[in-house]
């Protein structure tokens, strides 16, 4: 009996999956090899079928490059912007959404925004989304193990500096679960889309026929508000508003 | 007498000589004095033939009628030496009728060829009467048979940036002309270089125009190159002159057009060629280096040059597709471009300043050029051959440490392209899957605050067990006696017996004190059956108690054992036992 529950138990995760990790990697392997080889669909197809079941900056990364040789901006854009949430700051990504960037129509001045640069984000966005969290369980181990030590030790010197480290571990651990809420919030955050087809009214009223208020261009970036019966309330960097078809779009 | 005779003689064979050889050219031709005339008027025709004694045939006058002639006059020169002749013969002609008349090639004899007059035509308009007195006046102002103007280009048909040669020309036939102005027609959707004439420019030249003879000057020539498809129109040009001025007489003005032309202009083929500047014509290219040997920041010096015929000043300089460590400069354009009467030709060249700021061998690669060819209607590419450069170190460019020195240059970026993939470990996750929030994160942020509320209950219950001396000995009380039990139970095989039981006796005592908080010294029979006494069947153990301790007593200093030793040892074993069973169930009680 304890056997059987066992073998179900590390049968648990594989039960989710039909395609193991390591076939997976193998998959990117193989796709590596292909876009090395200028073979950019074959790569894609590849990557695309460890995508299914699999999620990295990196293999974003990779697929946002096939887009990008195979000509295909918005949806480079789309997956360098997958990437970069999954890895802020992160040099190569960044460098490659400049540059596909360049290519869409659209030049929208955005409002001035606050931002500490990339080694600020790329600190706050840790190696990869489960760094924060991470960080947060070691502090909180660390936190009590010190609060234990203060209590066993009698040494009044060694005492004082086990308090001082246990108040920075509190505050580690505060703030590490503070950014990996952040975190999880921008990472499973579905407000931002691209825009997909060539080029799409946005309208007054989630209606056809009401008015173009103007027209955006495949590549650009904007803010979801709220949908309704197929439509989306979008916002521009620029802060105007308005409303558009969901299909025209796809969520970061 | 004789001998002046043969001085004669002499002379004549002199002469005679001389006038064998003709030194000039035969000429033959046939003039009217117009070619207009109502019925009834009259013209007149003469034909000239000099410097050969061959005679002549009448033409055939073509339904004209011969009202006089032919009257023949001859004449001769000598001039250095040279003797011309010539033999004229003129007609006076009539026609009767209207219509269009032709007076037929006149002929003659030449060596083995023949030489012919060209036909001439005779418009012959319904005479009203006689002749009028001013003829200038009767002939209207449809054009002055005296003074015209024309524009003639040497081609009709040509492609978009071929050369067309427009000839202006002037036709006169009076003595004394002045030109006082004139407009060159405005050349819409031309390009013009004028041709230059030099000196030759105003003198007239003799030429027979359907009979009759004008001077004839070239006012201007330009090359026309076009510069959009299509039926391009020269409209007429205008000028005005005044003639047969001179001393006595101011002259008449003539204000006259010339007639109008047009140019049927070919697109040029498409598509044309990506790198095709617009160049037409035909060109030929060449490349040179000075040399290909040279040290760093020598300079090289590169002839780009060009040549052949067609619109060479529109050409640009090429683009070299320089190697990074090259520096240039604006390329020196050198023209040898005539325009003439066969067109504008010649070569431009460009020159270029190359120098090498690095050592290293740098290839240039060919340099590419594609002309549209008017001969073969076809675009030409030309690329001249790939030239390398071997630049050696040259002083002061390598590693001598030189803050000013030119060697040192910012990396340059020739294209943009995006970042390679990266191929490391892809670190890949099931996705979805968020470790913050998830049950495992949950309980692992749980697990330390749990081990630490168990430490602090942990450490309650020491410290309180620590300030309870009484109460530890009490708990520790079993266990110390078990201990001091098991050193007795190794003894029972022992040769000697007071050990085993003294042990024995020692753990049974010892459970006792530690229980019950007793000295040694109070350890009496009396002290032990009271405390005892508060056990449930308390009066039992006490009994067995005594009992065991006096069998040890006894065991220790009589000379008989009286019951094994395995005995005894099980007997302590249980009688702990019970009284620890008897204790807790007594303090359960309590708690009760």
């Amino acid at each position: 009996m304890a056997r059987i529950l066992i073998a179900l138990f590390l049968a648990l995760p594989l039960l989710g999956h039909g395609m193991s990790k390591q076939e997976a990697e193998a998959l990117v392997q193989q796709a590596n090899t292909a876009y090395s080889g200028s073979h950019y669909e074959q790569a894609l197809a590849l990557y695309d079928s460890a995508r299914t079941e699999y999620a990295s900056a990196t293999l974003f990364y990779n697929i946002g490059n096939c887009h990008f040789k195979l000509n295909d901006i918005p949806r480079a854009i789309l997956f360098y912007e997958r990437a970069l949430r999954l890895s802020p700051g992160s040099d190569d990504i960044q460098a490659n959404l400049d540059l596909a960037r360049q290519q869409v129509v659209d030049r929208i001045n955005a409002l001035p925004s606050f931002s500490l640069g990339n080694t600020w984000s790329s600190f706050r966005g840790g190696r990869d989304v489960d760094q924060w969290a991470r960080r947060a369980l070691w502090g909180c181990t660390a936190l009590f193990v010190l609060l234990a030590g203060v209590l066993l030790v009698r040494a009044n010197m060694v005492k004082r500096m086990l308090q001082v480290a246990a108040v920075i571990a509190l505050l580690f651990s505060l703030m590490a679960t503070g950014f990996a809420a952040v975190r999880k919030a921008e990472v499973t955050s579905t407000d931002e889309a691209i825009v997909m087809q060539a080029k799409v009214d946005v309208r007054s009223e989630p209606r056809d026929g009401s008015t173009v208020l103007f027209v955006l261009h495949k590549g650009t970036k904007v803010e979801v508000l709220q949908d309704a019966n197929g439509w989306n309330e979008v916002r521009l960097p620029n802060g105007n508003v308005g409303w558009m078809p969901a299909t025209a779009m796809e969520r970061i | 007498m004789r001998r002046m005779q043969r001085h004669i003689l002499t002379l004549l064979v002199l002469l005679l000589g001389t006038a064998g050889g003709y030194g000039q050219e035969i000429r033959f031709n046939a003039t009217v004095d117009r070619n207009e005339i109502a019925t009834g008027e009259r013209i007149r025709l003469t034909i000239t033939l000099s410097n050969t004694r061959e005679r002549f045939e009448a033409p055939d006058m073509g339904g004209l009628v011969v009202l006089q002639g032919p009257f023949e006059s001859s004449s001769m020169s000598i001039v250095n030496g040279r003797m011309s002749s010539e033999v004229t013969r003129t007609w006076i002609l009539t026609a009767t009728k209207p219509g269009t008349f032709t007076i037929g090639p006149a002929k003659v004899k030449i060596g083995n060829g023949i030489a012919q007059t060209d036909p001439i035509t005779i418009q012959v308009t319904k005479g009203s009467g006689p002749p009028p007195s001013d003829p200038n006046a009767a002939r209207g102002q449809a054009r002055d048979p005296n003074l015209f103007a024309s524009i003639t280009l040497n081609k009709t048909k040509a492609y978009v940036g071929e050369q067309v040669i427009a000839t202006y020309t002037l036709y006169s036939r009076y003595n004394n002309i002045e030109l006082t102005k004139y407009d060159l027609p405005v050349m819409n959707g031309f390009w013009s270089e004028e041709i230059a004439t030099g000196d030759r420019g105003w003198e007239p030249q003799p030429q027979v125009v359907n009979g009759i003879p004008y001077n004839v000057a070239i006012l201007k020539q330009q090359v026309l190159f076009p510069q959009k498809s299509g039926k391009l129109k020269i409209t007429p040009m205008e000028l005005s002159c005044i003639v047969n001025r001179s001393f006595f007489n101011r002259g008449t003005e003539i204000t006259l057009e010339s007639n109008a032309t047009e140019l049927t202009v070919l697109p040029l083929p498409s598509p044309a060629p990506p790198d095709f500047n617009g160049a037409v014509g035909d060109i030929q290219m060449s490349v040179q280096a000075d040399r290909t040997e040279v040290k760093a920041n020598e300079a090289i010096q590169l002839h780009v040059r060009f040549s052949g015929k067609g619109n060479l000043k529109l050409l640009e300089a090429p683009d070299l597709k320089l190697p990074v460590d090259f520096e240039t400069y604006d390329p020196k354009v050198t023209d040898k471009i005539t325009v003439n009467a066969s067109g504008m030709g010649g070569s431009r060249e460009f020159e270029y300043l190359l120098i090498p700021r690095h050592e290293g061998d740098y290839d240039l690669p060919g340099i590419g050029f594609t002309y549209f060819d008017v001969k073969s209607g076809t675009y030409k590419s030309l690329s001249s051959p790939p030239i390398t450069f071997h630049v050696s170190q040259g002083e002061g460019s390598s590693s001598a440490p030189n803050a000013s020195r030119p060697g040192r240059s910012d990396v340059q970026v020739l294209d943009e392209d995006i970042r390679y993939i990266r191929t490391g470990d892809p670190q890949l996750r099931p996705s979805g899957s968020l470790l913050f929030g998830s049950a495992p994160w949950i309980a692992g942020m749980a697990a330390p605050a749990l081990a630490f509320v168990l430490f602090l209950g942990w450490r309650r219950r020491r410290e309180r067990a620590l300030a309870d001396v009484a109460g530890t000995r009490r708990r520790m009380a079993d266990r110390v006696a078990r201990k001091h039990l098991a050193e007795a139970g190794k003894l029972i095989d022992a040769p000697d017996r007071a050990p085993f039981h003294s042990a024995l006796s020692k753990a049974l005592q010892g459970y006792m004190a530690d229980k019950f908080q007793l000295g040694l010294a109070q350890l009496t029979q009396p002290m032990v059956r009271e405390r005892l006494a508060t056990l449930p069947d308390g009066q039992a153990l006490a009994d067995r108690y005594v009992a065991l301790v006096t069998a040890c007593d006894m065991a220790r200093f009589a000379p008989v054992e009286e019951k094994p030793r395995q005995q005894l040892y099980d007997d302590a074993a249980d009688l702990i036992g019970r009284i620890e069973n008897a204790y807790r169930a007594n303090a359960a009680n309590d708690r009760k």
